[in-house]
């Protein structure tokens, strides 16, 4: 396997993932700001704190207002990580891995990239943010449903799936460290209905609400919500099960490049120390030595993780 | 079948409005308008639709082509743009008889050519026997030194080879170039008989289309064949410029049928006069390589050295014999435009026989008589600069103003060796549907035709080719680059 192709099919399931949480993050807060009207002069600036543009995002907006917002994270050019940049970097990466990728999700890949080019607020008020945000994530399960179905499990798949695992796990740390931080300070709302439902809007944003009410009930509770999404061992969308997932992944691509280095010394994964880290750890020691130190640490092993993968498999001028 | 019935079974001659054009051969019919015997079932069917009909097989053919990616780039304006090869749904027939004449006439063709190319970087005895002026080939654009000594297995230099045919008034096929580098198109023949296939099932299966599926094994095939000689398993690759050449899609699509790796020059590195492959597991020795760029691009240590493009080295593993790159270095030698006018002498001289393919004929502009004539006559010639392809440069005399006569006049005069004239081919024409919604009609418009020819142990023909159709009225330059569109080609059985 070429090192073009492995740095390309990461990368494609980077830009994958990264636009599905896109869309799932807008979607989310669109709605909750719907329901509960907010007081907040700027209720998009958590949004933008959370995916840490709040900068690129100022140079070229003057205030945080929705259309603005939904601009900037949806359809705007410049932003190298709006959804429709997302989508046409993906399909850059897909183009040049035509040869090795099925021609469905090729296909689906380039039709959902051609749709995106029609992207407008226009086209965001006519079909319904709803409709619009709904259709987006269906065809984004599509795409992974395709990709699960048709990729062939050679060390490619492999590249693609640690691109995908890395991405989702540094999204989730990153949700939950700005939400955290948004949404403890204020003393006063703890425990009150907003309370609850931003909270609930988190974990919708991961997709969670429905499988953390099956485990544990109604009661929004922050401790299991870090819990559900750092530490469990289940939940497919958790920074841990993420982690397991790569893991399988590295370790498959170590053991078919050893093949060739009959020599080679086997070398500890890059994934190890983070793995260690969500396996020996509760969420209440966690929150108590610190939330935020903790999210942070697991953003920058998401990083060492890249630059370890990138050294080892993927440079090669 | 007695006359009546077959007066019976000829359908009514198509779209009334369809005018063939005078003095032109049509593909399709005959000068009394009925259709030929193998383009009767078209005729009946996609020549008598309904313009509702050809707006939605054509609505659907470019919703197939886009979201199968099947475009091409446009250099110049807006660069990188990908835009869908115009289409035709009305195939080109060819019938069997004819094919079988043009299928021994191409093979003899590129052996002669191929047989051409060794010998100029080998002992040179055309040269020396003055059948073709040695100065003619040192002074070509396409000579490359640096092809002297490289002995691919099986003398094969021509792996791949793309003969640009044209048909005159009196329906002759006649060879217009060839294109013996890196010729492109092959995967428009395949997409559009793809899409051709989905279109129109019935009609393909009525007129028992031959089958053009094989062309990507056959290619492997032919690549196999020249393969260093002792490796067992030989490993082939296919280098491309990457994604913003114009015939990427065409390097993806053949990659991908053949299942073998796509490289860029940088995926690629020479070590110890072995051509390797970077790996996520290592080097991986590559013995094949189907090139898809430019000699000038291909090693810059030996032509241009700051192409990013190549891999250096690569001529020096050529020469060591453990890698084989199709096509082989300087093979644009036998395509070169002023070579051409000798290519049937060429033919007689290494195979003994006489060209079944005739040539359009050709007048080199160094011969002083030559061009005096030519120049006094220049608007009825269509004059080409030898060392350009694609279509660009050319004079088409009858077509030009007084303006671009006098340019090119001059320009001859001051470097007469670097351009050729042919006389102007009225190319034949072909039913073709032109505008859009309900201002569709059925229109003659201008074709070729370019086969594709492998060689490896044995030659292998491609049955058909791409056609290329003008689209614009009176237009005879059909290159996609200068407005020109496609055709699925159906050679049909008896």
């Amino acid at each position: 396997m070429l090192r073009r192709i492995a740095n390309h099919l990461f990368w494609a399931a980077r830009n994958l993932e990264r636009a599905e949480w896109r869309a799932r993050l807008v979607n989310v807060n669109y709605h909750l700001l719907v329901e509960s009207p907010p007081q907040n002069p700027e209720p998009w600036a958590p949004l933008l704190a959370i995916t840490g543009e709040r900068e690129i995002f100022a140079e070229r907006y003057t205030g945080a207002d929705e259309t603005s917002v939904l601009t900037f994270y949806t359809f705007d050019d410049e932003n190298p990580s709006s959804i429709r940049s997302c989508i046409h970097a993906a399909r850059e990466n897909a183009r040049a891995l035509r040869h090795r990728i099925s021609s469905e999700l090729w296909l689906e890949l380039n039709t959902l990239y051609l749709d995106s080019l029609g992207w407008s607020m226009a086209t965001l008020q006519s079909s319904g943010m709803y409709s619009f945000f709904a259709d987006l994530g269906g065809r984004f399960y599509r795409i992974a449903g395709i990709t699960s179905d048709t990729l062939t499990r050679d060390p490619g798949y492999d590249f693609f799936m640690i691109g995908k695992m890395l991405e989702r796990t540094e999204s989730v740390a990153r949700l939950l460290d700005v939400k955290y931080h948004f949404l403890l300070p204020r003393v006063e709302d703890i425990g009150t209905s907003v309370d609850v439902l931003q909270w609930a809007a988190l974990l919708r944003s991961a997709s969670a609400l429905e499988a953390y009410r099956r485990s544990h009930g109604n009661a929004i509770e922050v401790e299991r919500v870090v819990e559900m999404l750092l530490i469990d061992e289940s939940f497919p969308r958790s920074a841990r099960f993420s982690m397991n997932r790569l893991e399988t992944s590295l370790q498959r691509i170590a053991r078919s490049t050893a093949a060739n280095h009959a020599n080679a010394e086997p070398r500890p994964l890059a994934s190890t120390k983070l793995s260690n880290m969500l396996v020996s750890n509760h969420a209440k020691e966690v929150i108590g030595s610190g939330l935020h130190e903790y999210l942070l640490q697991i953003q920058d092993e998401c990083a060492a993780i890249g630059d370890a993968l990138f050294a080892e498999y993927l440079r090669f001028e | 079948m007695s006359e009546g019935a077959l007066q019976m079974s000829r359908p009514m001659p198509v779209n009334p409005a369809y005018r063939p054009l005078p003095d032109t051969y049509d593909e399709t019919f005959e000068a009394d308008l009925t259709p030929r015997a193998a383009c009767e079932p078209i005729a009946a069917d996609l020549l008598s639709a309904s313009p509702e009909r050809i707006n939605e097989l054509r609505a659907r053919a470019d919703r197939m082509f886009l979201r199968m990616g099947v475009t091409f780039n446009v250099y110049g304006d807006d660069a990188g743009t990908e835009r869908i090869f115009p289409f035709d749904v009305v195939p080109r027939v060819i019938d069997a008889l004819t094919w079988r004449n043009l299928e021994a006439g191409l093979a003899q063709r590129v052996r002669a050519l191929n047989a051409f190319v060794g010998d100029i970087y080998g002992e040179g005895k055309i040269l020396k026997d003055e059948v073709v002026p040695r100065d003619l080939i040192c002074g070509s654009p396409q000579y490359r030194r640096a092809a002297i000594g490289i002995k691919p297995p099986g003398g094969v230099f021509i792996t791949v080879a793309g003969i640009d045919l044209v048909r005159d008034r009196e329906g002759q096929f006649k060879v217009l170039e060839d294109n013996a580098r890196t010729p492109s198109g092959v995967s428009y023949v395949l997409e559009n008989r793809l899409v051709m296939t989905r279109l129109m099932p019935d009609l393909v299966r009525k007129c028992g289309v031959r089958s053009v599926e094989t062309y990507p094994s056959d290619l492997l095939a032919s690549l196999m064949e020249i393969a260093p000689e002792g490796v067992t398993r030989p490993t082939a690759a296919l280098l491309t410029p990457g994604p913003y050449n114009s015939a990427f899609f065409e390097h993806v699509f053949l990659s991908e049928q053949m299942g073998i790796e796509l490289v860029e020059g940088h995926d690629l590195v020479c070590v110890d006069h072995k051509l390797f492959m970077k790996t996520v597991s290592g080097l991986e020795q590559v013995h094949v390589l189907y090139r898809r760029i430019d000699d000038d691009f291909l090693d810059p240590l030996v032509f241009r050295s700051d192409s990013l493009l190549g891999v250096a080295g690569i001529t020096d593993a050529m020469r060591a014999g453990t890698v084989t790159v199709a096509n082989g270095i300087g093979t644009g030698v036998a395509d070169d435009k002023a070579v051409f006018a000798y290519t049937p002498d060429m033919i007689r001289y290494y195979l003994g026989e006489e060209p079944l393919l005739p040539i359009v004929e050709t007048h080199l502009l160094r011969d002083p008589d030559v061009r005096k004539r030519v120049i006094r006559d220049l608007d009825q010639f269509v004059v080409k600069p030898t060392g350009a392809s694609g279509g660009y440069g050319v004079l088409i005399g009858p077509k030009a103003t007084y303006r671009e006569l006098a340019q090119m006049r001059d320009a001859i005069e001051k470097d007469p060796a670097s351009f050729i004239a042919q006389p102007m081919v009225q190319l034949s024409a072909h039913p073709t549907y032109v505008g859009q919604g309900s201002n569709i009609s059925l229109v003659p418009r201008h074709v070729d035709l370019r086969p594709f020819v492998l060689l490896g142990s044995k030659a292998r023909v491609l049955p058909g080719g791409l056609t290329r159709v003008a689209l614009r009225e009176g237009s005879m330059i059909v290159n996609s680059s200068q407005g020109g569109g496609s055709k699925d080609t159906w050679v049909v059985d008896d």
